[in-house]
């Protein structure tokens, strides 16, 4: 499974248990990220997520994993490439949000602002 | 299930990451169904990871949590647990159910239906 979190983390694990709140135990997890046309992964191990962090999960097709077009790199090489974008992504978000709310009346989002 | 693998962690060392970001690395202590924890000889750190504290016992509301890591271990050593407690459960069960199930079977059906037609 792929679960995306709420602070924009993606997480690739076998999902072993779920609840009625959607929390999840995922076992073996990994976690995934992207930048270009690389990506990196980190292995994590065993998670419990706390079902309303979840935006997020579906089942990953095992064929096509094998023929993704991204080259994989390590992690640590990876990793200020995708915290840039993330800021960047960031500025973005909270420029357009501040118009929307100015110009157009869309109210804020409550400070709890979503990563993803 | 989740809820109850966090109760089969006690006395184990888990990683919590708060919603901001913050993480606190310590032993859990208890938990309840509303994910609240205590844990001990617990090491905060800040989301940007350039603060510490040692803190000796703490606890964290469970609204707050975004997510725990636990040891690999704890998975299996969890299951082992859960199945022994199940045979022990149904073993001690078993001896008294014989008598009572049909008087057990009845309401229970009969309950069931009426529900089904109130949907």
């Amino acid at each position: 499974m792929l679960v995306v979190l709420r602070d924009g983390r993606k997480l690739h694990g076998v999902l072993r248990s779920y609840d009625q709140f959607a929390n999840l135990v995922l076992e073996d997890t990994v976690e995934r990220i992207y930048s270009g046309n690389a990506f990196a992964e980190k292995w994590c191990g065993l998670f419990l997520i706390r079902g309303e962090n979840v935006v997020l999960l579906g089942e990953v097709d095992l064929d096509q994993e094998d023929d993704i077009p991204l080259r994989q790199v390590d992690y640590h090489l990876l990793d200020p490439y995708h915290r840039q974008e993330i800021a960047t992504k960031k500025v973005n978000d909270e420029a357009k949000a501040k118009i929307l709310y100015e110009q157009k009346g869309f109210c804020k989002e409550g400070g709890e602002g979503d990563g993803y | 299930l989740p809820l109850s693998l966090l109760n089969a962690a006690q006395n184990k060392p888990m990683l919590v990451e708060l919603k901001n970001g913050e993480t606190f690395n310590g032993h859990l202590v208890n938990c309840d169904n509303f994910m609240n924890i205590t844990l001990r000889e617990v090491y905060q750190t800040n989301a940007e990871g350039d603060r510490f504290w040692k803190v000796k016992e703490c606890y964290i509301r469970g609204s707050t949590i975004k997510y725990l890591r636990v040891p690999d271990t704890l998975l299996d050593a969890v299951k082992e647990e859960q199945t022994r407690a199940r045979e022990a459960g149904k073993s001690a069960r078993g001896s008294h159910i014989s008598g009572r199930g049909g008087a057990r079977g009845g309401p229970i059906r009969g309950g069931a239906r009426g529900r089904g037609r109130g949907m």
